[in-house]
């Protein structure tokens, strides 16, 4: 954080540390080597199943469920957010069904999405909309509530159209909310992926872990686990950068005002 | 007051939707195995109460829940005041932290299995991980943040390092910490109900999975409704206990913007 341009050393020293630490306690205890296998033999797995392409199906599968999922949900729950936001007397209507229907983790839905829409890919990408949406829609209309009303007025007494108010004021002056909601969403989305895929998936990396530890393949259960984790931090990554770029005129303008 | 009339609305729009509910599934206008009428799920879910079913199935996943919440709370948190505290120990950890956090809970679940069973100590693994990123990393900013004026002051007068982290570190990062355990605790929530779900012969999340595979989808609903309702009740405890135990904090913040 202090010198971001300096290459941390002494995390990358600890980190290592920890890998030879692994591999060697994994090597002296065979006992062990049945739930924790050395940290090579997981490298050479992964290796393994990313050229023979087992996991690259799965990855796939997996990674469209995902993007399906999020961004239906980033695309109702804006909506929706925006025009709960705006109009307060709708917003008081649904207020209390959002409320009740928030605190429910949201992974219970399964259950009954299964009953409903059976254990194919609609299932999951159902469930996925579902649960993401919660973050940014609250987030939304938050957003949206706190756009100075001044603002509002004013480009409607200058008679601005509906439209232009909605592109030119109210989705700037939200969006920092948006995308704090857009973000948590984000995780969560990949929480309901891959839980969806082990309660019920045939297929997916979800699925693939789970299915690895049954069958007591641990090296490839954790080869599994390692692409997951760079999956997550990989749309983690692809956020920040897609934030960085849109929210550009967000800084610059925040600049401006101070000066 | 528009704040009565709002509350009055949303309960209306609930109520109405209720209603709707009710009379389309008597009506059977929709599949009345996927969607009883909710007077019939309300009956299941008052009589699960009276027998003990649910309130024991809660029990059973609270325990779960509590422990690994708590334990996450006993290690983060001064982990966290450490890594806050020392710029050092925090570049020798941050690889490895770094590593860890994308990795979504869910997936933990299939190594906790081949570790610790279908035991309980499995489900508190998996929520101690999962709460741990959001506690560790709020401590760290808290800290950060310190006012090094107050910390400075504690050392010009010779404070012990004890006195120093339990009467000055402690209470001025403290709105942190808080904030890191409630963003834990849907966490928490989720990944017990996950947890269950995916390994494990009691607990409120595989009574849900469970009733659903039977077919007793009143009961699977019930299930949805007590866990609704708990989530709904650990929040107001939470808020309860943040007011009843960081009473000063208001006032503190009062305080200063008045200063």
């Amino acid at each position: 954080m202090n010198a971001p341009n300096k290459f941390n050393w002494p995390g990358w020293l600890v980190f290592g540390a920890i890998l030879v630490f692994w591999e060697i306690t994994s090597r002296g205890l065979p006992k062990l080597q049945l739930y924790i296998p050395p940290i090579s033999q997981i490298f050479w797995a992964l290796g393994q199943l990313l050229l023979s392409g087992t996991i690259a199906k799965h990855l796939s599968v997996s990674l469209a469920r995902f993007l399906e999922g999020y961004l239906l949900a980033a695309a109702i729950a804006v909506a929706l957010g925006i025009v709960l936001g705006y109009f307060r007397s709708l917003h008081s209507w649904l207020e209390m069904l959002i409320e009740f229907l928030r605190p429910m983790p949201s992974v219970a839905i399964i259950p009954v999405a299964v009953l409903i829409l059976g254990i194919g890919d609609s299932m999951i990408v159902a469930v996925t909309v579902y649960a993401s949406m919660w973050p940014v829609l609250v987030n939304t209309i938050e957003g949206v509530r706190h756009i100075e009303s001044t603002l509002i007025d004013t480009a409607r007494t200058f008679g601005l159209s509906r439209r232009r108010i909605l592109w030119q004021i109210i989705l700037p002056g939200a969006s920092s909310y948006i995308v704090t909601g857009l973000r948590i969403g984000l995780s969560i989305a990949l929480i309901l992926v891959t839980t969806a895929e082990m309660v019920v998936g045939s297929k997916g990396l979800g699925f693939f872990i789970l299915d690895e530890e049954r069958s007591m393949n641990s090296a490839n259960m954790y080869a599994g686990i390692v692409l997951v984790a760079v999956l997550g931090y990989a749309l983690n990554r692809g956020f920040l950068t897609l934030e960085g770029k849109a929210m550009k005129w967000h800084h610059s303008m925040i600049a401006r005002e101070a000066a | 007051m528009t704040g009565r009339s709002s509350k009055l609305n949303g309960l209306l729009f609930v109520l109405g939707l209720a209603v709707v509910w009710e009379l389309t599934a008597q009506a059977q206008l929709i599949n009345p195995l996927v969607v009883p009428p909710l007077s019939k799920i309300l009956r299941i879910f008052w009589e699960l109460s009276w027998s003990g079913q649910i309130p024991w199935q809660i029990i059973v996943s609270m325990k779960r829940a509590a422990v690994g919440y708590f334990l996450a709370a006993a290690v983060f948190i001064p982990l966290g005041i450490f890594m806050g505290l020392s710029p050092r120990i925090h570049r020798m950890l941050e690889v490895v932290v770094e590593m860890l956090r994308p990795v979504p809970p869910p997936v933990v679940i299939p190594v906790a299995m081949l570790l610790f069973g279908l035991e309980d100590e499995m489900k508190i693994f998996v929520i101690f991980f999962s709460c741990a990123w959001p506690i560790l990393l709020n401590t760290i900013d808290g800290v950060r943040n310190l006012d090094w004026v107050l910390l400075n002051t504690a050392k010009t007068f010779g404070l012990s390092r004890r006195r120093i982290i339990r009467q000055v570190i402690l209470p001025a990062c403290s709105p942190q910490i808080v904030t890191g355990l409630r963003v834990s605790l849907p966490i928490m929530l989720i990944l017990v109900v996950i947890s269950e779900m995916v390994g494990s012969t009691d607990g409120i999340g595989y009574f849900i999975l469970d009733s659903q595979r039977r077919f007793r989808v009143p009961q699977m609903y019930a299930g949805m409704l007590a866990l609704a309702i708990l989530g709904y009740t650990l929040n107001q405890i939470f808020n309860l206990l943040q007011r009843a135990l960081l009473p000063w904090h208001g006032g503190m913040m009062r305080r200063r913007e008045e200063g």
